[in-house]
């Protein structure tokens, strides 16, 4: 999952440059193996949905014979390259998923079809995630699966500090207490990332700087921002957690997985991360009494999360698009936006299906209205790596957040030229 | 001469492509020394450097001076020998990728064997954030690395001492020499030849080493431990700059050629005094 999350960072082209230019060949020949008839819709769904996947291919087949759907299941490890790869060789498949970061480098690079004619009930989408795949004013692919981080937290962790678990925090300052509170017994009462892949960082510490109004960049990316009083003082807010002592001595060396197992093993009572943790922690350890809760904003302000999630996109060089946007529609009609993905749904009408009733998930789907994206530019990974060296330089002690944000913003200022 | 065209393809068109690299944008434009620029400006690659420098230095400082001692202490006659230098090569043996995560899970500030060991004997009152504290994790990644690479320097001074001829020892005896009078005066001078290879060869391999340090920090805690190939790797890999890396790759090449010329220089002119 950490994976997933911090490849949606990266601009991919033009380290598929070269790897392209080399598998091009080999990859043809692959490719060729492929027939495709006509009428054939070939579809690549990943593995952790491919029963799901299946059943509704089937239902399609069923109500539409003169089209075939052949599946084609795909991994998530190094799926960016394949895609790329395959869309750039001209040999694609009819219909693709894909993140939606990802999308909007493939309508650069004129690798897949405009889909505004495709969507339906276009106003039933989440407006963050329609913002991300769209480009020029046209919609270059489809939505389906929507997900942001929330709090999880350890309820009986709370009720030992005297605090109300079914009432968990709403403010900065409410948070704050309440990590000092339940920092206690060797606990540590609010866990931050500062090490491991510098996604998990970015994930947790940017919705902090967006709440309080700041960034890292201003709205036309022609200025560093994230000196700005207002940057400042929301990492101060994140870092202090750790220099207070509330947050794991091993916070420099922490991701988010390594905060899941210190959660799971009772020495974290809270961390912000994704729904799909709850059932990875209850799995390991079922007797954990947890709760989830929306991440805390400032006094009067919104909270904020980074939108993450998969997108279905039809390439240019499909054999069959009019047969894969028929396909298409049908898959996202709400009930089987909601019976395919695995988080939320990137309707609204889906949300409203039962299996998202679940009380545990309510945080995270009321978190979904607050998210955003990272900002589309070539150089975002370099920034984003001056930023989470400023971090780190502060949760060293080496500087203060004010001058390590100075210099990061300098660094990053010098990207924009 | 098929091997030598494959050979060719193999090691001309990789360094040809990368120097093609790096004086061309993404666009497969010239843009002459550009990338070199965008690439010396971020205060990032001098910091790389100087950790380059202090890694290399580090580490094989250590691993001679381990190495060495190691050498002629197994060069004893003593029962066990072929088993406890059987052992001392272990460290050699263990791939990169597992020792590297082995020690980062030995250093780790909670769960980690080094921390508990010293708490618990009372060395430390708090345990320490080895790979989380600025002027600790340099030294933890060269104390690795030395403890890699040491029993290949133990390894090869005990061949260089094994071929020293016996009469030697015979004399110094005669002449009532102490053991450290032998060490000093016959064993050091003798293996001198090969701890200079050795060397040689432990620089290239520091300069080049990226597993150790990439398995266990990738550069981090705020770049204390970027060294210059991995922020190559980074440059590349990470942030997709291919131009600018390459560009990175090419200086670092310079600069290595250089240290070894000047080594290979040195050597020559060394071996020309004796003769």
């Amino acid at each position: 999952m950490y994976k997933v999350h911090r490849s949606s960072f990266r601009p991919v082209s033009s380290s598929l440059k070269l790897t392209g230019k080399l598998g091009l060949s080999v990859l043809m020949s692959l490719a060729s193996i492929t027939f495709v008839h006509a009428g054939e819709v070939v579809w690549w769904a990943p593995n952790w949905g491919e029963k799901r996947a299946e059943e509704l291919a089937k239902k399609f087949m069923v109500a539409n014979p003169g089209i075939k759907i052949k599946m084609e299941v795909t991994v998530s490890n190094g799926l960016p390259a394949r895609v790329l790869t395959a869309l750039r060789s001209g040999n694609a498949p009819d219909l693709m998923e894909v993140q939606h970061g990802w999308v909007n480098e493939y309508a650069q690079g004129d690798f897949v079809l405009p889909l505004d004619d495709t969507i339906q009930e276009k106003a039933d989408y989440n407006k963050g995630v329609l913002q991300v795949i769209t480009w020029k004013e046209k919609l270059w692919a489809i939505p389906y699966r929507i997900e942001t981080h929330g709090v999880i937290y350890n309820k009986d962790h709370f009720r030992e500090a005297g605090l109300d678990p079914e009432k968990p925090p709403k403010t900065w300052d409410e948070l704050q207490a309440a990590a000092k509170a339940l920092t206690k017994a060797g606990r540590s009462g609010f866990g931050i990332t500062g090490g491991g892949e510098m996604g998990n960082t970015i994930f947790r510490s940017l919705p902090f700087v967006w709440m309080n109004g700041g960034d890292l960049l201003n709205a036309d990316m022609t200025k560093a921002v994230i000196n700005s009083p207002a940057s400042v003082k929301a990492i101060e807010f994140y870092t202090n957690f750790y220099k207070q002592g509330y947050a794991p001595k091993s916070t420099l060396e922490n991701d988010g997985l390594a905060l899941r197992r210190l959660f799971v093993a009772g020495a974290l009572s809270a961390y912000q991360s994704g729904q799909f943790d709850v059932p990875a922690i209850l799995k390991e350890n079922p007797k954990l009494n947890v709760g989830t809760m929306m991440i805390p904003a400032p006094a009067g302000k919104q909270t904020a999360a980074i939108i993450g999630g998969w997108s279905y996109v039809i390439p240019k060089a499909a054999k069959n698009p009019t047969e894969a946007k028929k396909f298409l529609q049908f898959l996202n009609t709400a009930e089987n936006q909601a019976f395919y993905t695995d988080t939320f749904p990137a309707r609204a009408s889906a949300s409203k299906f039962p299996r998202f009733n679940d009380p545990i998930l309510k945080p995270f789907a009321e978190m979904l209205p607050h998210g955003r994206t990272a900002p589309i530019h070539p150089d975002w990974v370099k920034m984003t790596q001056f930023y989470f060296d400023g971090i780190q330089r502060i949760l060293l002690g080496d500087q203060t957040v004010q001058k390590s944000m100075d210099q990061a913003n300098a660094d990053i200022q010098a990207l924009l030229k | 001469m098929p091997a030598l065209i494959v050979l060719m393809m193999l090691i001309a068109y990789p360094v040809t492509y990368t120097g093609i690299l790096s004086v061309t944008n993404q666009q497969e434009e010239f843009v002459g020394l550009q990338n070199f620029r965008d690439v010396l400006r971020p205060r990032v690659t001098t910091q790389a450097l100087w950790n380059t420098l202090w890694w290399v230095f580090g580490s094989i400082f250590f691993q001679v001076i381990f190495g060495v001692a190691a050498a002629i202490l197994l060069n004893q006659k003593f029962r066990g020998r072929a088993v406890v230098r059987s052992i001392a090569l272990i460290p050699w043996v263990v791939p990169g990728i597992v020792a590297a995560t082995t020690w980062a899970w030995m250093f780790h500030t909670e769960f980690g064997i080094i921390n508990y060991m010293l708490t618990g004997a009372g060395v430390l009152e708090e345990p320490i954030g080895w790979l989380i504290t600025g002027n600790t994790v340099l030294p933890a990644m060269i104390a690795i690395n030395v403890w890699k690479l040491f029993p290949f320097v133990a390894i090869m001074v005990l061949a260089g001492l094994q071929s020293i001829p016996q009469e030697l020892f015979e004399a110094a005896k005669v002449d009532g020499a102490s053991y450290w009078e032998e060490v000093r005066h016959i064993m050091l001078p003798q293996i001198r030849p090969v701890v200079t290879a050795v060397t040689l060869l432990l620089v290239i391999w520091a300069l080049n080493a990226i597993t150790i340090i990439y398995a266990i920090t990738s550069g981090g805690p705020a770049n204390k431990t970027l060294i210059t190939p991995i922020q190559i790797f980074r440059l590349a890999f990470e942030s997709s700059a291919f131009n600018q890396s390459a560009a990175l790759a090419v200086m670092f090449f310079g600069i290595v050629m250089l240290i070894v010329f000047i080594y290979i220089k040195s050597l020559a002119t060394e071996s020309s005094e004796k003769s």
